[in-house]
């Protein structure tokens, strides 16, 4: 079987933790993988991919490629692709997967499954099971043809192991005078925290419209995710009302989180919300509408006001 | 002693002929520029679609008489109502006193003399004194009650002062005619103030003196009279004239009826309903200029109320302006977040003392927004879901009996000879909060033995969201629809919990051939209270409130079900809100407002739940799922959590 | 400048059932995320930067219901490539490739995904297939040199992007770019004056086979009920001895 190639995400200091998954679904499927990275400086992050059993560290390294620009991006991919006779190319869904790997896959001909949370083997063919409608079915499709681009869920496979012997690094050649040049990087507006990353978070507190303000938001919902270490979410109301950053919106249209805790303030669990949360382990949701439909889905409902009760439970965590 | 037969005055006396003849003309000349700019006016209103006035003289001449004549909208414990009574009165009496002074002058028998001219002298007296109050008192409150809602044109000083001058050169003239003819006491007792002013102010000045003085005021008055006419149409006073022509002229239609629209004009137009100055019709172009900016309207409207770029009063004003300019795009005065404020509530139409319709101009300008795609946002998709799941929460239609279960609520199809219909509505079908209204009514039907049933999944959003937010043709999908459906399982007599669906079903579906017994479910509760087949609950000994629902109160005109039904009357500590029953103050959700999104620190449940806790209550009770559902997010703001709302029928069935 | 939307067909999300393995589909409508990608072709033209919208999407005859809602937001002409089969992200973007050689537009513009599908793919493979610049997620357009250069900012994982990408280029929507108008029946009736091309695959010169395929459908198993509790102290007690998460 050919070797497949996994795309790594990284955020130009490290690695993106969630986008190793991918790993686990090449180590499922069977045969050798080796992991990719672009990008410029990559010397750091390239070392620290050794230890994942891949076959090779592939690396493009050029000033080209500092910036994510999906047309170049996919061009290197498509073309260390086609020289080391890839038929499989993995990564994990984000919004730089997502931006990338399509265009990618059509420069090699090749049909993509998105959001891959767990494959079937039936009479020696593969198929693969993904969300479609918001998460409320899931379909099982197969795919044919010579090579095939897939992403993972990364909430739906545990990370890989990162104890096997270091594998080598090799560098991929390119002609980056010959890189598409329609597209410019101009600027990008990050959010800083100290906080863990979302989607990879142990725990995630959540808000909803009856937080009020920003003030209220950061006070409340980001005091309990201090007192508990973990991450904030928010839903598509609360980032409409300006109460959190696009970045923090979970769901259909937002991020996906399958945490071990997850704590929905003041959220009524509209299906589109309930949809990027599902999977997650143990869900407490704490709303004074007895009737929310989020206590549907909630492993621990507790009717009663937000404003009264968080307090308390930030207190009562600080302490114990 | 003077024959009291005799007692009279002369006429023109003072006025020589060639005098009279400029007089005349004069005042010949003024009215006609009064009557040329009514003219200029009317052919302003004959730019907009022909007809919509009221036909029936019964109901006109009616309405004159009560409205015009009576000023029932008019009485108030204000002073602006004092006031206007004072300026009306003196204003119609003074005027009716000098054109029967005209016709003894220049008819064949003179009847100006006598018992009658005494009386008719004191009358004129007493009232040009209430006439003059009423200026004065016109003008400290402009001056002093700065009222934002009054509004201050430059022509509103020049009215006033020009009226205190009719009235005050008035009683100069007949004080100064009284002085020099040398009027007998007996007789000059009479014309009460022309007296005092003789044995006053006069007092000891020469009769030739007098004379003159007579003539200059004679014509300072006259002059005075000729401005009057001449500027009647550039100041309020035109109100006079348009007032009494929409009041005549006005539709007779039930309050929360809209007007239907017709597919085959839509198709012909392209438009669906204003666009253009010109697509109104000539009542609502005339309406406009009947307003006289009181401002009653805007001091009633929640939206105003709430810092909403809405005021009643500039809606007409602005239409008025565009109109006197020759204008015609109606947007481009009025904007679209105007027209989307409007909660529909009703509050101007009712204030209004020359019955304007406000909301009908909102109504048809919101239609032309549909109809352009200028709507998006939750709204647009409540319209969607009213199109394609047959309710604006977007759930699925086979869910309409959820909140039903465990209550084995007989449905039409499993029993088709029942007496009622309970139509439960989208909001009590499929908001958790409303749905206990819908329990609790089921439950106290049944207990009373009401032999009723819900259509279940037949029953499909009345579409008034859609009307009110304005596609008056996915509302007509609705009616129809609904119709057939009534129409199939043979009903008659309907009871609902909402008074939207309630209004929609009444005064609304007869438009497309629905014609059904309709009752508010506190009626017929009231009803079976009454009779003993249930029993009222005594007070909780807490202080409770009513908050009247616009669509049922204002617009509908009921408010003593529902105070019935709480036992309002055997309730020591019931206590009314200030604005409440036919007066009462809206929650906000009408017009379609419950799906448009509202800042914080305009939120009309907030105003209203301040004044309802200001009564000191502690339950709020209400009769609609909207205002249920306002009053209890408006309370949340509150610091006191005890407060909540609580349905009618859940109420009742709170028994001791 | 002339804008290419492509929307798509999708069953009607309140109303998705799965009946014996497959989707039931008792209403459709427009996908949302392409009615955002119409309306902001609708504003770019009331802004005067546009002077035709062209509408395209692939199906069977019922669409045309969908695209004559898509004529009654303002799209001045509409094409539908005649194909009811299932297809997949990589044969629709082919197919989409060979409209937009036969339309030259200055730009594309479509959803960011369908929401029937969650795929998120057609609009990057169809810019790769043309080798156009591509900005994905977009909530914000901007043209630029007298409309050589889009700037558009991007929604992503870690916050917001800005990129400026040369036209003509693909473009795909987020959806906080706008909210689309509502349309009226009477704006639906207006429509059906608009004129509906009908082309097949032959015709675009274009033959394209599904690589992907759909074996069944499912609902996922119902997560366990859960328990309500009273108070802060039972909540923690419970998440510590209970879920062992705290």
């Amino acid at each position: 079987m050919a070797e497949s190639l996994i795309l790594i995400e990284h955020d130009r200091q490290q690695v993106k933790r969630p986008s190793l998954h991918a790993i686990t679904l090449a180590q499922q499927l069977g045969g050798e993988y080796a992991l990719l990275v672009l990008g410029h400086g990559m010397d750091g992050i390239a070392a620290s991919l050794v230890s994942y059993g891949a076959s090779a560290v592939v690396v493009a390294d050029d000033p080209a490629l500092a910036e994510p620009l999906a047309d170049r991006y996919a061009t290197v991919i498509a073309e260390a692709a086609r020289k080391r006779g890839t038929k499989t190319i993995l990564g994990t869904s984000s919004t730089f997967s997502k931006d990338v790997l399509p265009r990618a896959a059509a420069l090699l001909d090749a049909p993509m499954i998105t959001d891959v949370v767990a494959i079937e083997e039936t009479d020696g063919s593969i198929s693969y099971r993904r969300p479609i409608n918001a998460g409320s079915m899931f379909a099982m499709v197969k795919v044919e043809g010579d090579r095939r681009v897939l992403t993972v869920r990364a909430t739906a496979f545990e990370p890989p192991a990162a104890n096997a012997a270091p594998c080598p690094i090799s560098h991929f050649d390119f002609d980056a005078a010959s890189l598409p040049n329609g597209m410019q990087f101009i600027s990008r507006e990050e959010r800083k925290s100290d906080r863990p990353d979302l989607t990879e978070a142990r725990v995630v507190v959540s808000g909803g419209r009856p937080l009020k303000d920003k003030e209220t938001f950061e006070r409340l919902v980001g005091g309990l995710a201090d007192a508990l270490g973990g991450a904030i979410g928010a839903t598509r109301a609360a980032v409409d009302a300006g109460m959190a950053p696009n970045d923090y919106q979970i769901g259909q249209t937002g991020k996906i989180v399958a945490p071990e805790l997850y704590i929905a303030l003041g959220i009524s669990g509209a299906i589109q919300h309930l949809a990027g949360i599902k999977d997650s382990r143990i869900i407490v949701a704490i709303n004074k509408d007895p009737d929310a439909p989020i206590f549907q889905m909630a492993t621990y409902a507790l009717v009663g006001d937000l404003y009264q009760i968080v307090p308390q439970l930030i207190e009562s965590i600080r302490r114990a | 002693m003077t024959d009291i037969n005799n007692a009279t005055r002369e006429v023109f006396g003072n006025i020589a002929p060639w005098m009279r003849v400029v007089f005349f003309i004069m005042i010949a000349a003024s009215i006609a520029v009064l009557v040329w700019q009514v003219a200029a006016r009317v052919l302003l209103w004959r730019k907009g679609q022909q007809g919509g006035f009221e036909r029936d003289w019964r109901v006109w001449s009616r309405r004159l008489v009560e409205y015009a004549l009576a000023q029932k909208r008019v009485h108030k414990k204000s002073l602006g109502a004092l006031l206007h009574m004072l300026l009306f009165s003196g204003f119609v009496v003074l005027t009716i006193g000098t054109t029967l002074l005209a016709i003894a002058y220049d008819g064949p028998y003179y009847f100006h003399h006598g018992w009658y001219y005494l009386i008719y002298e004191l009358t004129m007296d007493v009232f040009g004194v209430a006439f003059i109050t009423g200026c004065l008192l016109a003008m400290y409150r402009r001056a002093f009650q700065r009222k934002p809602s009054l509004g201050h044109n430059r022509s509103d000083w020049w009215l006033l002062w020009l009226l205190l001058s009719l009235g005050v050169t008035g009683f100069a003239v007949e004080a100064l005619r009284m002085y020099y003819t040398q009027v007998q006491p007996d007789v000059a007792h009479w014309s009460i103030v022309g007296w005092l002013i003789d044995v006053t102010l006069l007092r000891g000045i020469d009769v030739g003196r007098a004379q003159t003085m007579h003539l200059a005021a004679w014509w300072v008055h006259a002059i005075l009279v000729a401005a009057f006419f001449a500027t009647i149409p550039v100041n309020r006073f035109l109100h006079v004239i348009t007032g009494p022509l929409n009041i005549a002229g006005r539709p007779e239609r039930p309050m929360g009826a809209l007007v239907p629209l017709k597919m085959e004009e839509v198709e012909q137009t392209g438009r669906t309903g204003v666009h253009e100055l010109s697509d109104f019709n000539r009542q609502q172009l005339l309406s406009l200029d009947s307003c006289m900016e009181c401002g009653r309207c805007e001091d009633a409207c929640p939206a105003t109320a709430t810092g909403k770029p809405l005021s009643p009063k500039a809606v007409v004003i602005d239409l008025r302006n565009l109109m006197s300019l020759g204008g015609e795009d109606v947007h481009r005065t009025i904007h679209d977040e105007t027209l989307w404020a409007c909660t529909m509530c009703q509050a101007c139409v009712q204030e209004c003392p020359v019955l304007i319709g406000h909301v009908d101009l909102i109504s048809d300008m919101r239609r032309d927004l549909i109809g352009e795609g200028k709507l998006s946002g939750p709204p647009a998709r409540a319209l969607q879901q009213i199109g394609s799941q047959s309710n604006p929460y977007g759930r699925s239609n086979s869910e309409r009996l959820a909140w039903a279960e465990g209550l084995q609520v007989p449905t039409a199809e499993s029993n088709p000879s029942f007496e009622y219909l309970l139509w439960v509505g989208c909001a009590a079908s499929f908001d958790p909060r409303a749905q206990k209204v819908a329990r609790a009514t089921a439950q106290l039907l049944k207990e009373a033995g009401v032999n009723f049933v819900v259509l279940g999944k037949e029953e499909t959003c009345t579409g008034d969201p859609a009307r009110r937010i304005g596609d008056e043709f996915l509302f007509q999908q609705r009616a129809r629809t609904n119709v057939e459906t009534l129409t199939r399982r043979k009903v008659k007599k309907i009871v609902t919990p909402c008074p939207h669906c309630y209004n929609t079903l009444k005064n609304e579906y007869p438009q497309f051939g629905g014609q059904y017994e309709v009752q508010h479910h506190s009626t017929l509760l009231a009803e079976l209270v009454g009779a003993g087949r249930l029993s009222n609950s005594s007070s909780n000994g807490e202080p409770i409130t009513l908050h009247d629902p616009c669509y049922l109160a204002r617009v509908n005109g009921e408010v003593d079900a529902t105070r019935a039904v709480i036992g309002a009357a055997n309730d020591a500590q019931y206590r009314e809100m200030p604005r409440c029953g036919k007066k009462t103050f809206c929650c906000g959700a009408g017009g379609g407002r419950m799906w448009f999104e509202e800042a914080p620190s305009q939120r009309v449940s907030h105003l209203r739940s301040q004044e309802a806790l200001a009564t000191g209550a502690r339950t709020v009770a209400t009769a609609c799922p909207f205002c249920l559902n306002m009053m209890t997010d408006g309370m949340a703001g509150t610091t006191l959590p005890s407060c909540y709302s609580t349905a009618r029928g859940e109420l009742v069935d709170r028994r001791p | 400048m002339k804008i290419l939307v492509s929307f798509k067909s999708v069953p009607d999300p309140n109303d998705v059932a799965v009946a014996g393995g497959a989707v039931s589909t008792p209403k459709s409508v427009i996908n949302s995320f392409d009615e955002i990608a119409i309306e902001e072709a609708l504003r770019i033209r009331e802004r005067g930067e546009a002077t035709e919208i062209v509408g395209a999407t692939i199906g069977a005859p019922a669409v045309d219901e969908q695209i004559r809602a898509a004529l009654a937001m303002g799209v001045d002409r509409a094409v539908r490539i005649d194909d009811s089969r299932a297809l997949d992200p990589y044969a629709v973007s082919r197919i989409l490739g060979a409209m937009v050689k036969k339309e030259a537009p200055h730009v594309v513009i479509m959803g960011k995904q369908a929401v029937d599908d969650d795929s998120n793919q057609v609009g990057q493979m169809l810019a790769g297939l043309l080798g156009w610049p591509q900005a994905t997620f977009v909530s914000k357009i901007e043209f630029l040199d007298n409309k050589t250069r889009a700037r558009c900012t991007r929604e992503t994982d870690a916050g917001l992007e800005v990129v400026e990408v040369n036209l003509p280029a693909i473009i795909t929507t987020d959806l906080r770019l706008n909210e689309p108008r509502y349309v009226s029946l009477p704006g639906l009736i207006k429509a059906r004056r608009k004129p509906i091309e009908v082309l097949t695959c032959d015709q675009l010169g274009v033959t394209v086979r599904p690589l992907t395929t759909v074996l069944s459908i499912a609902r996922p198993p119902k997560r366990a009920a859960g328990t309500r509790v009273e108070s802060v102290e039972e909540l923690i007690t419970k998440l510590k001895q209970e879920a062992k998460v705290l």
